[in-house]
């Protein structure tokens, strides 16, 4: 096998490098793994720092959070406060039934969505943050509910998808 | 369900049998004997006093497979990533993909094209005050602060060392959008509930 695994090409012979064809070939672009879907560190901040926080809007009207989540979005970067991710939350929908005012039977209003946008920031100063909150409630618009609150391990995990099995089988383990 | 054909009736549970009016010929229906009811499995009886000893050799060996193999399919269910509730916002129903139709717009007067884009000009300028108005608000907003703390910082260290800190209180904080009208007052709404109706997504 050693005899056969040599390639022994004589640099200074006119036949150095016979055989080779690789580089002939079109270059071939290294092919992407796919990205695993992991949890970043949360990083606690400082005492002059919040750490992640994340900016979350909820609104039934799509436009209007996609809109407001971009205003957001630029206004930080305008502000160079760093902004970890702009992320979409699942959507949420919702059957309203109300009571119909003879009888008994509940009748179908309406089916709404829900939409939730999320804009998670690092490093917000302590003194800045008032003015943050002061500018974003003053360009609220109607129907968007705010909430800011710090980013948790729980928060991610909302985003992913159950896995009834695998919890079937940790809780048959222990 | 183990269907109790004579083959299937191991040889176990027919020395269960204690009296022979009970024990039925094997080429017979499927129920072995009165002491074992249809609805349990073929192995599994009712309890029967003259029970020989399981030999425990053979059951711990059970087990260790069982759990060898649930190890085994944990470690795969573990290996796959956990994978990202999909979006419905960003997936375009399906109807409006299927269907070719094209929207036909009436052509537009030179006059109305031309107050269109002024009305856009003064849109723009608009914003752009606003816009303007507001990044000087923030600038103001703080200069004056830094300029409070300056001033404290000259009065006493630690006031401004404390005011400096991050406030734990601030976070969380929850604000409702401001309303189109104010609440009605005396306003009944009608009785009813909502059902959630989200698609849940496993893997």
């Amino acid at each position: 096998d050693a005899l056969l695994g040599c390639h022994r090409s004589y640099r200074s012979r006119p036949t150095h490098g016979i055989g080779k064809f690789k580089y002939l070939l079109p270059k071939e672009v290294p092919k992407r793994k796919k990205e695993k879907v992991q949890m970043k560190e949360i990083s606690a901040g400082t005492e002059y720092q919040y750490g992640d926080i994340n900016i979350q809007m909820t609104s039934y009207d799509l436009c209007l959070v996609e809109h407001f989540a971009q205003y957001v979005h630029r206004l930080c970067n305008r502000l160079s406060i760093r902004v970890n991710e702009s992320y979409a939350m699942p959507t949420k929908t919702n059957e309203v039934l109300f009571l119909e005012e003879r009888g008994s039977k509940m009748q179908l209003d309406a089916v709404l969505t829900t939409h939730q946008r999320v804009v998670q920031i690092r490093g917000l100063s302590s003194t800045f943050a008032p003015i943050l909150l002061e500018v974003i409630q003053s360009n609220q618009p109607e129907g968007v509910h705010l909430l800011m609150k710090q980013h948790t391990e729980a928060d991610f995990k909302s985003r992913l998808k159950s896995r009834p099995e695998l919890e079937e089988l940790l809780a048959e383990m222990s | 369900a183990e269907s109790t054909t004579p083959e299937s009736v191991s040889p176990q549970a027919l020395c269960y049998f204690s009296s022979c009016s009970s024990w039925l010929p094997p080429r017979v229906p499927p129920r072995g004997s009165h002491w074992q009811s249809s609805l349990l499995e073929c192995r599994t009886s009712l309890p029967v006093r003259a029970q020989p000893k399981k030999k425990k050799k053979v059951d711990v060996k059970k087990e260790q497979a069982q759990k060898e193999r649930m190890k085994k399919k944990l470690r795969k269910l573990e290996k796959a990533a956990p994978e990202l509730i999909p979006i419905e916002d960003f997936i375009p129903p399906l109807k409006y993909s299927e269907s070719n139709r094209v929207r036909s717009l009436p052509s537009l007067s030179p006059e109305e094209s031309e107050r269109r884009v002024l009305l856009l000009k003064k849109w723009c300028f608009f914003k752009q005050k606003q816009d303007e108005a507001e990044k000087k608000a923030i600038k103001a907003l703080v200069e004056s602060q830094q300029e409070a703390l300056q001033e404290l910082r000259l009065e006493s260290e630690e006031l401004y060392q404390a005011a400096i800190l991050r406030d734990e209180g601030l976070f969380p904080f929850e604000r409702d959008g401001p309303t189109h009208t104010p609440p009605l007052p005396g306003y009944d709404p009608p009785e009813g509930k909502c059902i959630d109706i989200t698609k849940v997504y496993t893997q």
